[in-house]
């Protein structure tokens, strides 16, 4: 197996020297290595650069887990390794957010993921999580066994595009029909897209509980999640 | 974010941590095509197994001896004939065993103590390629491709008979297996070339299409000697002389009976010092009896025999302890594999090979199926689970067999050829290392959340675990978006892109063209015939 480590054509390079699109390209190369560091390092020169911060979003963050993410779907990138690179374009994110959110520039999407009430299995969710954020997400975890109301109180606080809840247990995944029944119940159900996932479940329950969407993997939630938000702010 | 991968300032990987933002330009590219790269396989094929876990020892010594004492009684009562062989005859005359026309019947002891005294406990067969030369005994495991089937199958095209271009595609998806250390013998029957000629196509695709250890012919002395004759102008005659660079199945005409073809193809190769697996090949219930007692003791006093003539040739030629050993159904005569008591002949057959203290050969990927279904997969699963566990040096027919030894599945062979990886994995046995121990990993994570993103898991993630090219484990969802494909199918994609992918391992011009000039000189020499 080749290891880049031991690359010999690694040549130490400066950041800031690089010339805009150099730049980009390396932020690219840098998540693909998932390095946080220099993922904010590098964001923070685009924006002395004068980028904007949605560039900076889209060109060089998104554009950049969306070939970790081409990876990961076939099997090319593992788990850990994705992770890392969901963890490198927080760094970038955290610098951003909050001159997102001054310029008013609408973020790619929001999510409050939790996993429902009676279940504590949370790697998957967070997981789905994890992508989410490296698809440029704002994903408000609220963690393990959720009543309707923490899925209100969260949704209430912070408006999500996208209510994501989990199970993995047969015997808890029912639940995700009780929250949705009482968004119906409260009129609120349609101004939320709601996904579901979990190892239980598949396409005929998210359809059978009321959800928009079952997503079988965290990949495909990073791909189903993005879709459904521009088609959803496209249809008004 | 529960999730967060925290105190990821060290995670094991790239040299970070110093200056800041400095680093090799670019990884992210190199390491793509690195991560393709473990994903195709496309990775280093070792030389063998080292063996990290004990052999399963089934036997006590109270009954090893049992069986020991009773082979000795075989030998010396019964006897073992030597037909139309009579240099064999006088070799034994002469060793002071009892000739009886073509019986000959052993002191208690004389084969035992002929081949402790010379036959080496294990000997390096030598490549071409010198990373890929092997060593065939002690706590190593050396996985060949089957041997023998004169038919092929594949899904596309179902069962028909082989031909030299199946050979040689089996010789180039064995070269492409890291699991497989050998390139096996007679991979498939090249039923196309005439008998007679046909091992000169098959020694010349060995040679030229992969760069692993490989078999002579045996089918004939003379085509045993055409064997070490190429093996002359590839490594050299000096060489040859010298070293072992072919092995070369022998099989015993169970029960008790050895042939001229074989005793023939023996000689010449102990003759030049090549080695010889002397394989007692029996169908318990027809070619010996149906306990497995009864079977173990014939195994051993037929190895013994075989192994003790080739002592006789040329003291010290490397042998091995060989034992094809499957069950015959009462019910209809056929052949039986992945059933229990072939597992434990196994079993005790490895442990007579060892306290003999000469390499074992058994096992592989055997099973009855016609195709690449549910009974190949488990039947091969049975066997090639319990010759890892036996410690079998030498492992003929890892991988392709079907139909008990009829025909080479190139789906069957990228299926086993996977599970080969799987048996060094299992016999690889127990890291204790300080990393291994993964106390920083239990520090970090602690209570309630999970390893994926740990630093310890970063670090080791990519050889953690064995990885299946096979197997698919995606969600139902995935696995029907990509097409619904069982194992089969899922390995007919494979054996095709293997051979669109494969590379030929490069070939000194001047060897090959005198290997084609030999063949072209030495086939012009005879007619061709079919027997």
């Amino acid at each position: 197996m080749t290891d880049q480590d031991a690359n010999p054509e690694d040549e130490e390079i400066i950041l800031a020297e690089l010339d805009d699109g150099e730049l980009v390209e390396q932020m690219h190369e840098d998540l693909y290595d998932g390095l946080k560091e220099e993922i904010v390092e590098g964001t923070s020169i685009l924006l002395a650069r004068k980028w904007s911060a949605d560039k900076v979003l889209n060109e060089a963050l998104v554009e950049g887990m969306r070939i970790v993410g081409i990876d990961f779907r076939d099997g090319i990138l593992f788990v850990p390794e994705v992770l890392l690179a969901a963890n490198a374009m927080k760094g970038g994110m955290e610098l951003l957010r909050p001159l997102l959110s001054e310029t008013g520039v609408k973020p790619i999407g929001k999510m409050v993921i939790g996993t429902v009430k009676g279940d504590i299995h949370d790697i998957g969710k967070n997981l789905v999580g994890m992508m989410l954020e490296g698809a440029g997400f704002e994903v408000f975890d609220i963690g393990i066994n959720n009543s309707v109301e923490d899925y209100f109180e969260a949704m209430e606080k912070h408006q999500p595009d996208i209510l994501g809840m989990s199970a993995l247990l047969t015997t808890t995944m029912p639940y995700m029909k009780v929250v949705i029944d009482e968004m119906v119940k409260q009129g609120i159900r349609q101004d939320y897209i709601v996904l579901v996932g979990g190892a239980p479940l598949n396409e005929e329950f998210g359809r059978a509980v009321g959800a928009d969407a079952y997503c079988r993997d965290a990949a495909q939630a990073a791909d189903v999640a993005p879709a459904m938000v521009r088609a959803r702010q496209a249809g008004g | 974010m529960s999730i967060s991968p925290q105190n990821r300032s060290d995670p094991g990987r790239g040299n970070r941590g110093e200056a800041p933002a400095r680093r090799g330009r670019r990884r992210g590219a190199a390491r793509r095509g690195a991560a393709r790269q473990r994903l195709t396989g496309a990775r280093e094929s070792a030389a063998w197994i080292e063996r990290g876990i004990p052999h399963f020892d089934l036997l006590n010594a109270e009954a090893l001896e049992l069986i020991e004492h009773n082979a000795e009684t075989v030998l010396e009562e019964i006897g073992v004939e030597f037909r139309e062989f009579p240099r064999a005859l006088t070799l034994w005359k002469e060793a002071g065993a009892g000739v009886d026309g073509e019986r000959v019947r052993f002191p208690r002891g004389l084969c035992r103590s002929l081949v402790q005294a010379t036959a080496p406990k294990e000997f390096r067969q030598h490549a071409r390629n010198p990373g890929r030369g092997t060593i065939i005994g002690g706590d190593r495991t050396v996985l060949v491709p089957a041997y023998g089937p004169p038919f092929v199958h594949d899904l596309d095209k179902g069962r028909r008979y082989a031909t030299l271009e199946d050979f040689r595609n089996f010789v180039k998806l064995a070269c492409m297996s890291p699991g497989l250390h050998h390139s096996g013998g007679t991979v498939c029957e090249p039923v196309d070339v005439p008998v007679n000629k046909r091992h000169f196509d098959m020694i010349y695709s060995h040679v030229k299409y992969s760069d692993k250890p490989f078999m002579g012919s045996v089918t004939h002395p003379e085509r045993a000697g055409d064997s070490v004759a190429m093996a002359k102008i590839l490594f050299g005659d000096d060489f040859v002389a010298n070293n072992t660079v072919l092995i070369n199945l022998i099989n015993v005409n169970s029960p008790l009976t050895f042939d001229a073809t074989m005793l023939g193809a023996a000689t010449v190769y102990a003759e030049n010092h090549q080695a010889t697996i002397i394989s007692p090949f029996l169908l318990a219930g027809a070619m010996s009896p149906v306990t497995i007692a009864g079977t173990l003791t014939q195994i051993l006093a037929e190895a013994l025999a075989g192994m003790a003539y080739v002592q006789l040739v040329r003291p010290g030629a490397p042998v091995v302890f060989g034992s094809f050993a499957a069950a015959v159904s009462m019910q209809s005569g056929a052949p039986t594999f992945g059933t229990p008591e072939p597992s434990l002949i196994l079993y005790g057959a490895a442990q007579l090979a060892r306290r003999l203290g000469v390499p074992f050969r058994s096992g592989g990927g055997l099973c009855a199926a016609k195709i690449p279904d549910a009974q190949a997969a488990y039947e091969a699963a049975n066997t090639l689970q319990t010759s890892a566990l036996a410690g079998v040096n030498f492992m003929l027919h890892t991988a392709g067999w079907l139909e008990g030894g009829l025909a080479m599945g190139y789906e069957k062979f990228v299926m086993d050829a996977d599970q080969a990886n799987m048996l060094a994995g299992l016999l690889g046995g127990v890291d204790l290392s300080e990393n291994a121990q993964a106390l920083d990993a239990l520090r970090e994570v602690g209570p309630g959340a999970h390893f994926l993103g740990a630093a310890h898991t970063l670090a080791n993630f990519e050889s953690a675990f064995c990885r299946s090219g096979v197997a698919d484990n995606n969600s139902y969802e995935q696995w029907r978006q990509d097409g619904s494909l069982d194992a089969a199918r899922r390995a007919n994609v494979i054996w095709k892109q293997m051979l669109r992918d494969y590379e030929a391992p490069p070939l000194d011009p001047a060897i090959d063209e005198a290997l084609l000039e030999f063949m072209q000189r030495r086939k012009s020499e005879f007619e061709d015939r079919d027997y």
